[in-house]
């Protein structure tokens, strides 16, 4: 682990796919007329962050290096939180947490599960 | 976006009216997918995250604002604060200790309390991540995580202050209190004049979010914060103002 | 204890606080091999201790989980003059917290 938290700027096929900007909090909430300012996952994710920080697997001054790097750089041009979520996400397959096809196939399990509850 | 934070407002309203849109969007598939495969893999488990996400919908600034209306109305228990503030802290139902026993891993148990003085104006920053003292201001504002923020305030932090509307005299101390440790801040800001005969709970409701960060003043009729903040200007130097905020801008 | 959870083999002896409030310090440059919340800006800087906080684990030790060296951490003050060249405002100060291991007395 040195200094300079090296998570690079190479991009993610799969996170990249998701840079739908119509499909930002920012955009979909005053579209549906939905006044609370954050996506209901918001909170959700902060546990995440908390959880990994806790547990060790991601402390967070690492996390929060990466994300400063990757907010400057690969989304640069999202908006929070999605920025947040998507940098986490980054992190996390960057070194080697997660694996970049489980995601992408538990994404679409996901998918299916809600569209069909 | 802009939007209002409203003290006495944790946020349970926001919650509970309109909450959805109706659509299920790939980001919110993805943080149920990563947390659940996070889970399989061990790296933490769904208790400790049940445990997190209540404790983070639990917490916001309205208990920082009982905290300041209380201590400027009770002069033993700002006292007490600035002895102990933690422990002074479960007079005011909030328990620096939660979710865990020992605190989160970003919040710790060590609160300090910095009083404001009509010459000497603090403000919190976390130049290295964003640490910010949660249970008593709950979730921090987005401008607050930015580096645009983290790595300005210390170096021009009158600048970043007027880019919030605030502009101090240049003989007022204005210290920048930086969160790299397990301390958490929080400001004590100045009674304003003509609150004399108030009530706790009329006094708290001037206590915004960014009173207590100390980018902007508590001031009768001012009972909400007003974002986003504006990218800088040209700093003006040696301007004559007085010691109150300036008004606040509209978007 | 400042400490997000127990730790398994901490020293029981408190360190010894070698300063005190009013105390004058300079911030050390050490090298920065790995893990460190000791900011560049602060650097070689001469402060004044304004507050003893607590006693805990220096961050580069718990960040590797070594269970380790207990020290005091301090709330150092800075004169904004002193960190940046042309601070045009006397007054200002910055504060930040520092393990001890990061400071040395300075000779007034």
């Amino acid at each position: 682990m040195s200094a300079k938290n090296e998570v690079g700027s190479g991009r993610i096929g799969l996170l990249e796919a998701l840079r739908q900007e119509e499909k930002t909090w920012n955009v979909l909430a005053p579209r549906y007329g939905v006044t609370n300012p954050n996506p209901p996952w918001k909170t959700s994710l902060s546990a995440i962050c908390d959880c990994l920080a806790a547990s060790g697997a991601l402390p967070a001054l690492d996390r929060r290096r990466a994300e400063d790097e990757l907010a400057e750089s690969v989304y640069r041009d999202v908006p929070a939180p999605e920025r947040q979520l998507l940098a986490l996400v980054h992190v996390l397959l960057s070194r080697s947490l997660l694996d970049e096809s489980d995601l992408a196939a538990r994404m679409r399990a996901v998918r299916s599960r809600l569209e069909s509850a | 976006m802009s939007h209002t934070h409203k003290p006495g407002n944790d946020g349970a309203e926001e919650r509970h009216a309109a909450a959805m849109v109706e659509e299920i969007t790939d980001f919110e598939v993805l943080e149920i997918a990563v947390r659940e495969l996070a889970i399989e893999h061990g790296l933490f488990t769904a208790d400790d995250h049940r445990r997190f996400t209540e404790w983070t919908e639990s917490v916001g600034p309205a208990a920082g604002s009982r905290l300041v209306a209380k201590a400027w109305i009770d002069q033993a228990f700002k006292a007490r604060v600035m002895q102990d503030a933690v422990k002074a802290c479960k007079e005011i139902g909030i328990d620096w200790s939660e979710p865990t026993g020992f605190g989160t891993p970003s919040d710790y148990m060590n609160l300090r309390v910095l009083e404001d003085t009509p010459t000497l104006h603090h403000v919190i920053v976390c130049t290295l991540c964003s640490c910010y003292p949660r249970p008593l201001l709950g979730m921090s504002p987005e401008w607050y995580r930015t580096t645009n923020y983290r790595r300005r305030l210390v170096r021009w932090p009158r600048q970043v202050l007027a880019e919030f509307g605030l502009i101090l005299p240049p003989e007022v101390e204005v210290r920048i209190e930086d969160s790299n440790q397990k301390c958490r801040f929080m400001v004590l800001p100045v009674r304003p004049e003509g609150t004399e005969n108030w009530t706790e709970k009329q006094l708290a409701e001037i206590v915004t979010r960014d009173c207590m960060i100390g980018v902007a003043l508590p001031r009768r009729g001012r009972t909400a914060d007003v974002h986003p903040v504006h990218k800088a200007r040209r700093p003006v130097q040696g301007s004559a103002h007085s010691g109150e905020a300036a008004h606040e801008r509209k978007e | 204890m400042a400490r997000s959870k127990p730790p398994k083999n901490a020293l029981k002896t408190p360190a010894t606080a070698r300063f005190r409030v009013g105390d004058r310090v300079r911030v050390k440059n050490l090298p920065n091999l790995f893990y460190t919340r000791t900011q560049m800006y602060v650097r070689g800087v001469v402060g004044t201790v304004a507050a003893c906080t607590y006693q805990d684990v220096i961050p580069e030790d718990e960040a590797f989980n070594r269970d380790g060296r207990i020290e005091q951490y301090y709330i150092v003050r800075f004169r904004q003059k002193d960190l940046w060249p042309e601070y045009q405002f006397d007054n200002d100060t910055v504060q930040t917290e520092s393990p001890e291991r990061w400071l040395e007395p300075v000779d007034n």
